[in-house]
C-alpha cells in the first residue's frame, strides 16, 4: 500500500504536470489577449499539508519530472513484483529449556533447574509464493493420512504339451488376476504400519499341470482364491540409527530372505515361482511372526526371522519355520555391485526339527547384465509325508537380466532363466522361462513370457509343457 | 614559536594516527580463504565463520524478506555476492569490511549464480523469469539481461571465461552463451524424450524435471548434464559443444557431482534412492549403490563421498577407492539437512543443518560430527573460496 508521503509526491506530479500544460500554452499564444487564453484545468482539492509539500516539490524541469515518473514506475514495479504474505511463517521447534524448583522456566542453565526438553512454536518472516505455502500444506497433511496403494495384474497363460503321454490339458488357456491393495501409515518415530490385502481370482496352469513349483508365481503362498486375502499386516520400527529395523505381525518371510536382485518379483520379472523363489525355503503360506534385519548401510547384514506356516496351526508353536541368513555387498574384479546371502531354515511342522540352506547371489556383469543364481538343499515337508528336497540334494536356478541399453524402451528388462527342482522321492522339474517387460508408463508395465517345463514322475514319465503367457501389471 | 609549531606538529600527528587507526578497525577479513560464508533464509543475511575457530565472525543483513538464496565469493577475493529470491536483487558485500556496498535489482527470483574466472562478470540466475542477468564487476552494474532459457538453475563458466554454460530445469537442454557478447549461442539437447512419452502425459506434461547443471571434469574438457525426467546424463564435449555419449542412470537424477580427481562422477537419483557412480574415464555406471531420499547434494573428502540425504538426517557415505557403502552418519531426528561445502584441504565438510540453525562440521577422517549453533535463521548453504564441493539446490 503507497504511503502518505508516497500520495502527496503523485500529487504533486499531477500539479506540476498542468502547470506545465499551462505554462506551454501560454508560451504558444503570446499574443493572445486575456479573454483568448485557454482556461486553466481544474485541480484535484489538495488540503493544505499537501499544498505546502506540493510547493516544496514543485518542480517544472522536464527532465527531473521524467526522472521522477521512471522511479516511481520502478517502485510499481518492484510492489508488483514482491508482495508478500500477510502473515509470518511458524513452525514448532524442539528446545531445550531449564526448569527450577518454582516450576519457573528459564532458557539458560540456572542453578538448581532441571534440563527438561519441551515444544515450542517460532515465527519467521519468510517471504513465500503461494504455490510453496500450498505444496507444503498438501505435502504435510499427505504424511499425517494413511497411504494406500494398489498393485494389480492380470497373467493370461496357454498350455501346449510338447512331451510325454497325452494329459488332455494342452491347449488349455488361463487367466489369472491379482489385485492389491496396501496401505501404509507412520504411526510414531521411524515407526510403520503396513497391511496388504489381495484378491485372486482365475484358473492357473497349476491347477491342471501339477508340477514341482508353481507356473504362475502370483498364488504362491496364498491358500484361498475368489475371496479376498489378508497377505500381510505388521509394524516396524527401526532402532539404534535405524541400523537395526524389527517387523512383527502378519509376514511374508520371502520379502526378507532370499532376495535376489534379479530374480525376485513376480509381477515385474519372471512369472514362474522357481525362478522368484527358493522352493527349499519351505514356506506354504503367510503367517504370523517376526523379523529382525540388521544393515549398518556397509557391507555385511543380518537377518533372523520366524512365522508360522501353517493356517491349521492351534498355537503358535506349531509349523514354526526358523531363518537366519547373512549379505555381503561385494565388487569382486571390478565388476559392478553383487549381493551374497546364504541363509539357514529350520521347521518343525512334521513333528521334528527339519533344516534347509540356500544362497543366492545377483551380480553385476556390466551396466546393463545382471547375472543371477540360487541353491537349495534340504528337507521340506510335502503332501506326502516325510520327504527329503532334493536331486542329488541339490536345487538350483540360474540366469541372466538385462536393462539400461539393450532395449528397446528406457524402462524395459528382460532375462531368462533355468531353474531345476528334485525330491528325493523321485519327482523332478526342469524349468526354462524367458521374458521382456515393456515399462509403457511409469505404472503400467507389459511383459511377454515363454515358459517350457519339463516334469518328471517316476510312476508317469516325463511331460513336457510350452506355456506362452502375457501379464499386464498396474502400480500406484 | 617553537611550542605553538610543536603542538601543531603534535595535533597533526594524532589525527594521521586516528586516520590510519580507523581503515585497520574497519578490516575483519584480511584473509578470504580463511572463512566459511553461510547463507541464512529467514534471518536475511551472509554469516562469515572463521575456518580454523569456528568462531562466527560477523553477519552481513540484507534486507528484510529478501530469502537469500545462494552465495559465492569472487575468485579474486574481493566480494560476497549473493541474489535475493524474494527481493529480485543481487546483493554485493565488500569482503574485507563485511559491508553491504551494492544492490542490484536482477529478474524475478533469483537463485544460483557464478563468477567468472577473470572475476569480471557476475552471472545472476533467475529460474522465474527464464533469464540470466549480467553484471559487470568493476562497475558494480546491471549490463544485460540475456532471455531465452527455461528455468535456468545453474550456471558453469569455461575454464578460459569464453562461454558459459546454463543448466534449463525447464527443459532437456543446456545452453551455451558467448560471454564476450552475453548472448544465447546454442542449444545443447541432452536427450530426445522416449517415444513411450506419449502415453504418460501425467509424467511427461506436468511437471518438468530437466538439466540442473553442466559440471564441467577438472580439465574443463567435458561437462557432465543429469537429465531429471529421462533419467541419463549426457556427457558434452566443450570443444564442439555437443553430446557425444548419454549414459543412462537411475530414475529422476537430482545433478552430477564431480568427484575431485575427475576419475569418478556420482548422481545421486532422487527416483529410486540410489547413487550412480560414473567411470570418467570409460563414461558408464561403474556402481549403483543404495543410498537415502532426497538427496540434495554430495561431497567429496578422505577419499570418501558424502551425500547428503536431506530428509532422514543422514548422511550416507561411500569409499570411492572401492566403491562400497561405507556406512552413515546420523546428524539428527527429525530435522532438514540442505547443502555443504568441503574445505581446500579436502578433510572436512561444512553442512548447513536448517532445523536447528546450525553448520555441522565433518571429519571426513574419522567421521566425527562438530555443530557450530546460533549462525543465523535457516542456513540453507555454505561456501569456502576456491572448494571444489561450491553448489547449491
Amino acid at each position: 500500500m503507497p504511503n502518505l508521503r508516497c500520495v502527496r509526491r503523485i500529487r504533486s506530479e499531477i500539479v506540476a504536470g498542468w502547470a506545465l500544460a499551462a505554462l506551454a500554452s501560454a508560451l504558444a499564444f503570446p499574443s493572445m489577449g486575456k479573454a483568448q487564453m485557454p482556461p486553466m484545468p481544474q485541480m484535484p482539492p489538495v488540503s493544505p499539508e499537501a499544498r505546502a509539500q506540493e510547493s516544496a516539490d514543485e518542480s517544472t524541469d522536464p527532465k527531473a519530472l521524467l526522472e521522477r515518473i521512471r522511479m516511481l514506475e520502478q517502485r510499481l514495479a518492484d510492489l508488483e513484483s514482491s508482495t508478500v504474505l500477510s502473515e509470518p511463517e511458524t513452525r514448532v521447534r524442539r528446545v531445550e529449556v531449564w526448569v527450577d524448583p518454582e516450576g519457573g522456566q528459564h532458557d539458560e542453565p540456572v542453578t538448581g533447574a532441571k534440563r527438561v526438553v519441551t515444544y515450542q512454536r517460532e515465527r519467521v518472516y519468510r517471504r513465500q509464493t503461494i504455490n510453496e505455502k500450498i505444496e507444503e500444506a498438501l505435502s504435510s497433511e499427505a504424511e499425517k493420512n494413511v497411504q494406500v496403494g494398489v498393485s494389480a495384474a492380470i497373467a493370461t497363460q496357454v498350455a501346449a504339451q510338447t512331451k510325454g503321454p497325452a494329459t488332455g490339458n494342452s491347449g488349455h488357456a488361463y487367466a489369472l488376476g491379482s489385485a492389491d491393495l496396501y496401505f501404509t501409515a507412520r504411526v510414531a518415530q521411524n515407526t510403520l504400519f503396513f497391511a496388504d490385502v489381495v484378491g485372486l481370482g482365475g484358473p492357473s496352469p497349476d491347477s491342471e499341470i501339477g508340477g514341482l513349483t508353481l507356473l504362475n508365481g502370483f498364488s504362491a503362498r496364498l491358500v484361498r482364491q475368489n475371496e479376498l486375502n489378508l497377505r500381510e499386516a505388521w509394524l516396524r520400527t527401526e532402532l539404534f540409527s535405524r541400523t537395526l529395523a524389527l517387523t512383527v505381525g502378519r509376514l511374508d518371510l520371502t520379502n526378507y530372505f532370499d532376495h535376489n536382485a534379479a530374480a525376485n518379483d513376480e509381477t515385474t520379472q519372471f512369472l514362474s515361482d522357481a525362478l522368484v523363489n527358493n522352493p527349499t525355503l519351505g514356506l506354504a503360506v503367510n503367517g504370523t511372526g517376526m523379523a529382525a534385519v540388521f544393515d549398518p548401510k556397509r557391507s555385511l547384514n543380518f537377518k533372523i526371522g520366524i512365522q508360522q506356516s501353517n493356517t491349521d496351526a492351534t498355537n503358535l508353536s506349531n509349523s514354526l519355520f526358523s531363518l537366519a541368513e547373512i549379505g555381503y555387498f561385494a565388487t569382486p574384479f571390478s565388476l559392478g555391485e553383487g549381493n551374497y546371502r546364504v541363509w539357514y531354515r529350520q521347521d518343525n511342522s512334521t513333528g521334528s526339527h527339519r533344516g534347509a540352506f540356500g544362497v543366492s547371489l545377483d551380480q553385476k556383469l556390466a551396466p546393463a547384465i545382471t547375472l543371477f543364481a540360487r541353491y537349495g538343499s534340504g528337507q521340506v515337508p510335502s503332501t506326502n509325508g516325510n520327504g527329503s528336497f532334493s536331486t542329488g540334494h541339490h536345487f538350483y536356478s540360474g540366469g541372466l537380466q538385462f536393462r539400461n541399453g539393450i532395449v528397446f524402451f528406457p524402462g524395459d528388462a528382460w532375462g531368462i532363466g533355468y531353474a531345476q527342482t528334485g525330491l528325493g522321492t523321485g519327482p523332478r522339474e526342469r524349468l526354462t522361462e524367458a521374458y521382456y517387460n515393456f515399462g509403457l508408463t511409469e505404472r503400467l508395465k507389459l511383459s511377454f513370457h515363454l515358459t517350457h517345463v519339463l516334469e518328471k514322475q517316476p510312476a508317469a514319465g516325463t511331460v513336457g509343457f510350452l506355456v506362452p503367457g502375457v501379464r499386464l501389471q498396474a502400480a500406484f | 614559536m617553537f611550542s605553538v609549531k610543536l603542538a601543531a606538529r603534535l595535533v597533526l600527528a594524532v589525527c594521521l594516527a586516528c586516520a590510519a587507526a580507523l581503515p585497520a578497525q574497519d578490516v575483519k577479513i584480511t584473509d578470504p580463504t580463511s572463512v566459511v560464508m553461510i547463507v541464512n533464509r529467514d534471518s536475511n543475511d551472509i554469516a562469515f565463520m572463521d575456518i580454523k575457530t569456528h568462531k562466527m565472525i560477523g553477519s552481513v543483513f540484507l534486507g528484510n524478506n529478501v530469502n537469500p538464496h545462494m552465495v559465492m565469493m569472487s575468485p579474486d577475493g574481493r566480494y560476497v555476492v549473493t541474489g535475493g529470491t524474494r527481493a529480485n536483487k543481487a546483493y554485493v558485500i565488500d569482503v574485507p569490511t563485511l559491508k553491504l556496498v551494492k544492490v542490484i535489482p536482477t529478474d524475478i527470483a533469483p537463485e544460483h549464480l557464478a563468477f567468472s574466472p577473470d572475476s569480471r562478470w557476475y552471472y545472476q540466475g533467475n529460474p522465474e523469469g527464464d533469464s540470466i542477468s549480467v553484471i559487470d564487476m568493476a562497475s558494480l552494474t546491471k549490463i544485460k539481461t540475456i532471455p531465452g532459457f527455461v528455468e535456468p538453475l545453474n550456471v558453469t563458466f569455461s575454464s578460459d571465461g569464453s562461454k558459459a554454460y546454463i543448466g534449463n530445469y525447464g527443459a532437456h537442454w543446456v545452453g551455451v552463451v558467448d560471454v564476450r557478447r552475453h548472448e544465447l549461442l546454442k542449444k545443447i539437447q541432452i536427450a530426445p524424450p522416449p517415444g513411450v512419452a506419449r502415453l504418460d502425459p501425467d509424467r511427461y506434461l506436468g511437471e518438468i524435471k530437466g538439466v540442473n547443471i553442466a559440471t564441467p571434469t577438472p580439465d574443463g574438457r567435458y561437462l557432465y548434464a543429469a537429465d531429471g525426467d529421462l533419467g541419463v546424463v549426457g556427457v558434452i564435449d566443450s570443444r564442439e559443444d555437443k553430446v557425444v555419449k548419454v549414459i543412462r542412470v537411475g530414475p529422476n537424477p537430482w545433478r552430477v557431482y564431480m568427484g575431485h580427481d575427475g576419475r569418478y562422477a556420482i548422481t545421486p537419483n532422487n527416483g529410486d534412492e540410489t547413487i550412480s557412480i560414473i567411470d570418467i574415464r570409460e563414461n558408464k555406471v561403474a556402481a549403483t549403490l543404495e543410498a537415502g531420499p532426497d538427496m540434495t547434494g554430495v561431497n567429496f573428502a578422505g577419499g570418501k563421498a558424502f551425500v547428503i540425504s536431506s530428509t532422514s538426517g543422514f548422511v550416507y557415505v561411500y569409499n570411492m577407492q572401492s566403491l562400497k557403502p561405507a556406512g552413515r552418519i546420523k546428524i539428527g531426528t527429525n530435522i532438514q539437512l540442505e547443502t555443504a561445502t568441503t574445505d581446500t584441504a579436502d578433510e572436512k565438510i561444512y553442512l548447513a543443518e536448517s532445523t536447528n540453525h546450525q553448520v555441522v562440521i565433518i571429519d571426513a577422517k574419522t567421521e566425527a560430527i562438530e555443530r557450530v549453533g546460533n549462525v543465523g535463521l535457516y542456513p540453507w548453504g555454505t561456501h569456502i573460496m576456491d572448494s571444489k564441493d561450491n553448489y547449491c539446490h
